[in-house]
């Protein structure tokens, strides 16, 4: 099971989202995304989006001041 | 007692950061995700306070007056008011507290609105403004069209949001998503730690809606949250010196940047954040097409979407439904066609094995 990051510092939201997802349809089931933000409101968005499409969140903490990472492996 | 804006304003900028509340991304998120998580809350927010001013203008509290419904201002602003807020990263509001957040995207959207908002009331374009807003058709709200009380749209209102709320709550339950480790104990949790839910963000930005109603008027200003109209006296007043423009809605705006201040900060999640330079000139070019919007709808997505709405005045819900066909119109301009197209503006992603 591989494991990939991406980097989306700077980026606001929805973009980190929208790069996630996208992201996502390169990875095979159980590959593990590793995404990290600056953007507050994608600590919603982010788990959310891994809630309601199956994927499970295996790490989520910060990084710093307005700094986070999670990780997010591929479910089916 | 202008001061009472202060407070009011710095709870409002706290409520907003820890609940993440965003309109923009409320009425983005219809289409963009399909998703309602936070459209459903701001209609509760909505109807927290429709309740709340009926009451108070029962008991002779509160004496709200709609505005006149101008239909063409309203639905071009409102349009323009949309595109400009995803252009911006976020509305009205949402700029504000997130300029509060250090991001310097958004004090650059807020300085251009703020700026273009002033041209249009109280600049050279104020004339414009004002003729375009003059050209005003039959009654103001609802309840005046059809002859009812107040309480008539207020309690239909009320009762299909409840709906909404116990259909959302259900579908929600039980499905469990990921949450930051815990830093703090005891109450440091609850209010500076853990984000709040968009339910608990919606259900205080309502009632806090209705005491800026009750403080506002006691401090002689007859209106609820707003924020164009104190953002175009903000600058006018820095450059004409005129103090009689400093009133509570003026307080109001600089305190939801001390309060989401204080909330990112007790919260370490502030930071002095710079974006590329696109990012900074969507911005400055959303933030002026928010000032425009605004002025010419008559209010932004406070003003008009949560306060005139609340009234059910025309103004309020038309502008509502043109901001979020403006917002579905820029996502698709910015968010879904670069994605679709092969050779998009915005390159895939880069991903980089992890050691």
């Amino acid at each position: 099971m591989a494991a990939y990051t991406l980097e989306t510092n700077g980026a606001v939201c929805p973009f980190p989202l929208i790069d996630a997802k996208q992201a996502m349809e390169q990875l095979s089931t159980g590959d593990d995304l590793i995404i990290g933000f600056d953007c507050t409101q994608a600590t919603d968005s982010l788990p959310q989006w891994a809630a309601e499409s199956g994927h499970e969140v295996v790490a989520f903490d910060r990084t710093g001041d307005a700094g986070w990472t999670i990780t997010v492996r591929k479910g089916v | 007692m202008i001061l009472t804006g202060l407070l009011v304003g710095a709870a409002l900028g706290y409520v907003l950061q820890r609940s993440r509340f965003c309109v923009t991304g409320a009425f983005r998120d219809l289409y963009l995700t399909r998703s309602t998580r936070y459209f459903t809350p701001f209609m509760l927010a909505i109807a927290i306070q429709a309740v709340g001013v009926a009451a108070l203008t029962s008991a002779g509290v509160l004496a709200p007056e709609a505005a006149s419904f101008a239909p063409v201002a309203v639905i071009v602003g409102g349009l323009l008011f949309g595109i400009g807020i995803i252009f911006a990263g976020g509305c009205a509001t949402g700029t504000y507290y997130r300029a509060g957040e250090g991001l310097i995207g958004s004090w650059a959207a807020l300085i251009f609105y703020a700026l273009f908002a002033a041209i249009m009331k109280f600049g050279p374009l104020g004339a414009f403004t004002e003729a375009a807003r003059s050209r005003t058709v039959g009654e103001a709200t609802i309840q005046d069209t059809l002859g009812v009380s107040h309480w008539v749209p207020t309690v239909i209102f009320a009762g299909l949001v409840t709906a909404l709320v116990v259909w959302q709550v259900r579908r929600n339950a039980g499905r469990p998503r990921a949450a930051l480790p815990a830093r703090r104990t005891g109450l440091g949790h609850y209010l500076a730690d853990i984000p709040w839910s968009p339910w608990v963000g919606g259900v205080l930005l309502g009632l806090l809606a209705i005491i800026a109603w009750v403080t506002s008027t006691a401090s002689g200003r007859n209106g609820g949250l707003g924020i164009t109209t104190p953002s175009a006296k903000i600058v006018t007043y820095l450059t004409t010196g005129d103090i009689t423009l400093v009133d509570w809605s003026v307080m109001l705006v600089l305190g939801i940047l001390v309060g989401s201040f204080i909330a990112a900060k007790l919260s370490g999640e502030f930071r002095w954040r710079v974006p590329d330079a696109r990012t900074i000139l969507r911005s400055v070019g959303g933030g002026a097409l928010m000032g425009v919007g605004a002025a010419l709808a008559g209010g932004c997505t406070i003003g008009n979407s949560l306060v005139e709405t609340s009234l059910f005045s025309y103004q309020g819900w038309v502008s509502l439904v043109a901001i979020v066909l403006g917002t579905w119109g820029a996502a698709w301009l910015l968010m879904v066609r670069p994605q679709k197209a092969a050779a998009a503006s915005r390159p895939a992603p880069t991903l980089t094995p992890a050691a």
